[in-house]
């Protein structure tokens, strides 16, 4: 059985370094690189493999229009005030989820999924794809569940467990429809994950199966 | 074909530009510098809406301004001058794309892409760096055509493996695996 992997393809990485990947697929990347200096080493490359490829287009020249316009606009143009970094309270948050979470994970409205499931909603994807925090207490255990697309994860704090592994604060993973699991948090503490999906999670169990309806509507 | 000698003197007095614009605010530097980036900026606008002529002015605009206001944020030492470039223009490609798609997207990219570039890197690094570029602009040149067509797709028309995998008529299969070969040889891929 092969390791489980826990870092972005390598299709992945280079669309977000492209720029071609949905924001919620890109913020879950993100949120992996700056914990991972291994991906950080590959999209440094593969940033300088972008800038390669773009020095050798051909040029479209430009119109003397267009620069004069902007050079007569150099003198006006201030930098924007909010361009300054605002100070991170809580360093172990990622960059890219300052813009959701401030001071830390605590003071977001987290709504009781289950016994042993907290969830919060960050935002939704101009695709729809839904941005959540999840909350897992220690030990606690998911519902087992398929998703009907691809469901996009990363761990921001302690560990959890399913079928294919064990995966620690950083890991990424990516889950695809046919993929059925049920994670459990591990037992030496809470686990919060940045779960991105693109389409509702069906539950698989007997009982919950009845809830699908009520789920799929939240979508709609 | 430009040889390695041109291209070296090119980038220096690119950089030379930068240090006026960004401790002078050095006009005429910076017209040098519209030169040589704008045309590239607006090609690789073009590259993924062939036509849309004022899109690619406006992203020139765009780029060319940020690079007016950031040049003081630019360090020679720490990045490459055209990997700089480029990723302004991609940030600012994504964020005309969040303004003006039909559905707009609730999140803010601004701290998404720039997790990497302020880290410091030690001589060590700087120097596997450099190389890196070295190598892949070498790399480049030897690839393929059926492997630098699929990453042109991906880079600059902004494709997905998906989309890339229809239009050249290929298996989605062979689209990745053209893609990790290029990458493998490039030596992007860090040893997995």
């Amino acid at each position: 059985m092969s390791k489980a992997s826990i870092h972005p393809d390598e299709s992945l990485l280079t669309a977000y370094s492209a720029g071609s990947l949905q924001l919620s697929q890109a913020l879950c990347i993100s949120a992996h690189v700056e914990h991972c200096p291994k991906c950080q080493q590959e999209v440094q490359r593969l940033n300088k493999l972008g800038s390669e490829l773009m020095q050798r287009l051909k040029p479209a020249p430009t119109s003397e229009d267009l620069k004069a316009s902007i050079m007569a606009k150099l003198d006006e143009v201030v930098e924007s005030p909010e361009a300054e970094r605002p100070v991170r309270a809580d360093k172990s948050i990622p960059r890219c989820l300052h813009q959701f979470v401030n001071s830390g994970y605590q003071e977001l409205a987290w709504k009781r999924v289950s016994p042993d499931i907290h969830s919060v909603e960050l935002c939704r994807d101009s695709n729809g794809a839904k941005v959540e925090l999840l909350r897992i207490k220690p030990g606690g255990a998911a519902t087992t569940h398929t998703h009907l697309g691809d469901e996009y994860t990363v761990i921001l704090e302690g560990s959890f467990s399913d079928e294919s592994g064990l995966y620690r604060k950083g890991d990424f993973l990516l889950r695809d429809g046919s993929h059925r699991h049920r994670p459990v948090a591990t037992q030496d503490g809470e686990c919060i994950c940045l779960a991105v999906t693109e389409g509702p999670i069906q539950f698989t169990g007997l009982f919950s199966r009845l809830l699908n309806p009520f789920i799929r509507r939240s979508y709609a | 074909m430009v040889s390695n000698k041109t291209s070296t003197d090119r980038m220096a007095s690119l950089q030379s530009c930068m240090r006026k614009v960004a401790e002078d605010r050095d006009k005429a530097a910076f017209a040098e510098l519209f030169d040589h980036y704008a045309p590239l900026i607006r090609a690789y606008s073009l590259a993924r809406e062939p036509a849309a002529d004022l899109v690619a002015d406006e992203l020139v605009q765009e780029v060319m301004m940020r690079i007016w206001l950031k040049a003081s944020k630019y360090n020679a030492r720490l990045s490459n001058l055209n990997t700089w470039v480029f990723t302004l223009a991609r940030n600012c490609r994504i964020d005309y794309l969040r303004r003006n798609s039909r559905f707009v997207s609730e999140i803010d990219p601004t701290e998404m892409f720039n997790n990497i570039e302020d880290e410091t890197p030690g001589p060590f690094q700087l120097v596997q760096q450099n190389r890196a570029q070295d190598n892949i602009r070498a790399g480049l040149e030897k690839l393929p055509q059926a492997q630098s067509e699929i990453l042109t797709k991906v880079y600059l028309e902004g494709k997905s493996h998906q989309q890339t995998s229809e239009e050249l008529k290929l298996p989605l299969g062979t689209v990745k695996s053209r893609v990790r070969l290029a990458l493998k040889k490039l030596e992007v891929l860090v040893a997995r």
